[in-house]
């Protein structure tokens, strides 16, 4: 029964129907269920943020790169709480809220908004894992050739379900929670010298500086906008997802804290090259062997993981503003944009860097990070509240 | 299509996309690439006119198990160049990424251990150790004592770190001491020590030799070059501390200050206590105990300028003259012990601290204490010569 349910519309052009488009890509209405919401919000929560981030905030502020990252992640779990409560009161799916609320052409317009949005932090992850696995792990391998294989993962997401996608973090998710917890215990046993991230704003300049430009990180949340009205909940459902999306915050100012305690004194010394090496150097004479090494490289797949969702999430904006959901064409369009504007546009980490650094991104991500839950919140509470007028009103009449 | 069966289309493609990754050509032709590479075990930094690296390299052959420990040095304007220069010098991709341990010459700057961190392969936690002379003569007698008792890379330097008593540091943690605000670093200062040959001239097995001087003083030997005729390399000593700041090496303090600085800046919690202990109006001399554990820290008071240094060791009393000492009265002699183990640490800060206050460098990290807890202070007033310095140390005796 639930197979016949499932059959997705992955064929390039044959369910080009505008009634369902931009739906999560099958015509069950709950595809994700309550754990696999929780896992998703962990990993939302830390990928990108223990990535390039805590390195470009040390290196414009020193040691307290790690209390602007704690921000962010603050400023993030604020807007997980509207967005938390929207999944929770709402029934039918994001786009279907903001067409019944907004109306169909503004809900277009809200979309192509959205979606734009959620293509730039697609790049800014994908960015992200191409300077990791390009400056260290894979230092000779071609970068336009490398993301070949990350945009095929990424069509092959697209394609697919939010069921999908949300099942393989969910498969993915303990392996990475057992790496984290290895490198937390390489760098607690070995120990670092917490004292030197002492004393905190001790240059005010530099830290406000680099809390005002760096909130492209922020926003992390806003895929789980496809969670709205698809997400099969229990009673304390909300609770583990808030704990989940804490302890995934904790963990990225962990080592943000580790980093900034490394390089608090030389933070010129630190570059997005040696971002692997930064968070090793404390397994103090190999005592631990090539295992965090290990560690890190697979707990850098839960990167994969968000970029996939902001993929996702992308394409499915797409979809609806185009009213077709012609979902592998769509898929691969945006495939070509993103190969465009990395391989092209943000080829140097220079320039990638002065991107998500300027005073556009600096104004318009927060603002889009908390807007959009906010949108979600509101619409939900009206669609709500119309929906109980149009029971009442049913109920009278039918009286 | 069933599930089931497009679940075996998966898995059979899984399997075909793992054996390819296996067998791809980058996979495939890794041992040769492993043959075109040169493994750096130890680098050296000689500064001066132009900057000399010297690397002590393995170089894996064609036939199994064949590899030559040897040493090339080379020179160049900066850094980087010189980097380059080692790659065509072995005529191999130099692999640095392995480096156990940089070795930094008398004139080396601390500005080249930056360049080597960022624009090398060189790792962040590789051990660093200081040469009396240049490196390259250090290197060059290690690699002839290493090839005699087969003793690995930074073997020696990991022992230091972890069961003696002997301040060491790594790569980042030297530049981060550095670049604090005590703006002073530490390295320990390796010496070898030389013997004579036996008759047969080629020393054979090695292992222990014996030839030295015995003792823990044994000297260095005169001509610490390249062991002269007759002469030969018989051990390593690590026992005194260079200081360093951001100009290059001020000083190096003898053995007694630098387990001064061992007490309290460096995490080693192992290492041997031995103290003169007064009992019953007699002084009873090397009372010897292994140290436990350690805990230690500098608290700052900005009121007064005065920092005080705690330590609270953990020793177990061993050895004969404690087990004399024990059976006469135990309470009377841990009070005794205690008091002569306070004193002995006490010593050797004290000592640290004067020492270094001669060459203006501060490897206890006082000044460091005084940013981190009073900025304001260390800004305004701090004046390292002024300081007065407490001590409140702490021996439980297991």
């Amino acid at each position: 029964m639930e197979t016949t349910q499932q059959q997705t519309n992955n064929s390039a052009l044959g369910s080009e129907t505008t009634k369902n488009a931009g739906t999560t890509n099958t015509r069950e209405t709950k595809q994700a269920s309550g754990k696999q919401l929780v896992a998703i919000i962990f990993i939302l929560a830390m990928a990108t943020k223990m990535f390039l981030l805590p390195i470009f905030l040390i290196q414009s502020t020193g040691r307290d790169g790690y209390i602007i990252l704690a921000v962010y992640g603050a400023f993030d779990l604020v807007t997980l709480i509207p967005m938390i409560i929207t999944i929770k009161k709402c029934d039918v799916d994001f786009f279907e809220l903001l067409s019944s609320v907004l109306g169909k052409v503004g809900a277009k317009i809200v979309v192509a908004i959205i979606g734009l949005f959620l293509f730039f932090k697609l790049n800014t992850a994908v960015a992200e894992i191409l300077n990791f696995y390009g400056t260290n792990v894979l230092a000779d391998f071609d970068t336009s050739l490398m993301i070949i294989v990350l945009l095929v993962f990424l069509a092959a997401a697209g394609t697919h379900t939010l069921r999908s996608l949300s099942r393989l973090n969910e498969i993915i998710m303990p392996i990475i929670v057992v790496c984290l917890a290895v490198l937390v215990a390489i760098v607690v046993l070995t120990g670092f010298d917490l004292g030197n991230i002492l004393p905190a704003v001790a240059d005010k300049k530099s830290f406000i500086y680099a809390l005002i430009k760096h909130p492209a990180w922020v926003g992390d949340f806003t895929p789980l906008v496809l969670f709205i009205g698809r997400t099969k909940t229990k009673k304390f459902t909300w609770c583990f997802a808030a704990g989940s999306g804490v302890i995934g915050t904790g963990i990225a100012v962990f080592f943000a804290i580790a980093l900034s305690a490394a390089f608090g004194n030389v933070p010129m010394l630190i570059d997005s090259t040696t971002n692997l090496s930064n968070i090793l150097q404390f397994s103090v004479g190999n005592v631990y062997g090539r295992l965090d090494m290990f560690s890190s490289v697979v707990w850098s797949v839960s990167v994969f993981i968000e970029a996939a969702l902001f993929f996702y999430a992308t394409c499915r904006c797409v979809s609806f503003v185009i009213g077709k959901n012609a979902h592998l064409i769509i898929s691969l369009c945006t495939c070509v944009a993103t190969y465009v504007v990395q391989v092209f546009a943000l080829t140097d980490p220079m320039i990638f860097s002065l991107a998500v650094t300027s005073d556009a991104c600096a104004v318009i991500t927060p603002v889009m990070a908390a807007g959009i839950p906010v949108l979600a919140l509101v619409c939900a509470l009206i669609y709500n509240k119309k929906q109980k007028n149009n029971t009442l009103a049913a109920g009278r009449k039918s009286a | 299509m069933t599930t089931r069966k497009k679940l075996l289309i998966y898995k059979v493609l899984l399997f075909l996309f793992a054996f390819f990754i296996a067998f791809m050509p980058s996979t495939a032709l890794r041992n040769k690439e492993v043959n075109s590479r040169v493994i750096v075990g130890i680098l050296g930094l000689d500064g001066g006119e132009k900057v000399s690296l010297t690397a002590q390299y393995v170089m894996p052959t064609e036939a199994q198990g064949s590899t030559g420990k040897d040493t090339v040095t080379v020179e160049g304007d900066t850094l980087d160049e010189a980097a380059e220069a080692l790659n065509t010098a072995l005529g191999r991709r130099v692999e640095l990424g392995h480096c156990s341990m940089v070795i930094v010459g008398k004139d080396a700057k601390p500005e080249l251990l930056g360049s080597l961190m960022t624009a090398t392969d060189v790792t962040a936690d590789v051990w660093m150790a200081a040469a009396d002379g240049k490196a390259e003569d250090l290197i060059a007698d290690l690699t002839e004592f290493m090839s005699k008792t087969g003793a690995t890379d930074a073997d020696f330097i990991a022992y230091s770190a972890r069961k003696a008593h002997i301040a060491t540091n790594t790569l980042l943690g030297f530049l981060s001491d550095l670049g604090s605000a005590s703006k002073t670093a530490y390295m320990p200062l390796v010496e070898m020590q030389s013997g004579k040959a036996s008759e047969s001239g080629d020393s054979g097995s090695g292992g222990g030799s014996g030839g030295g001087e015995g003792g823990d003083s044994g000297s260095s030997g005169g001509e610490s070059g390249s062991g002269g005729e007759g002469e030969q390399k018989t051990g390593m000593k690590v026992e005194k501390l260079a200081l360093y700041d951001e100009s290059g090496r001020v000083g190096v303090l003898d053995s007694t200050s630098a387990r001064g600085v061992a007490w309290v800046s460096a995490p080693v919690e192992k290492g041997t206590v031995c103290s003169d202990v007064e009992f019953n109006g007699k002084t009873i001399k090397g009372v010897c105990g292994r140290l436990l554990k350690k805990h230690s820290s500098v608290k700052v008071d900005q009121k007064m300028g005065i920092a005080t240094i705690k330590i609270k060791a953990f020793i177990e009393p061993h050895g004969d003259k404690f087990n004399s000492l024990f059976a006469t009265n135990s309470s009377k002699a841990n009070e005794a012990l205690i008091a002569g183990y306070k004193k002995k640490i006490q010593g050797e800060v004290e000592s640290a601290f004067s020492n270094s206050l001669a060459s203006n460098s501060d490897p206890l990290f006082i000044g460091r204490e005084f940013y981190r807890h009073c900025p304001d202070y260390y800004k305004s007033q701090y004046d390292y010569n002024n300081i007065k310095i407490k001590y409140e140390i702490e021996i439980s005796l297991k």
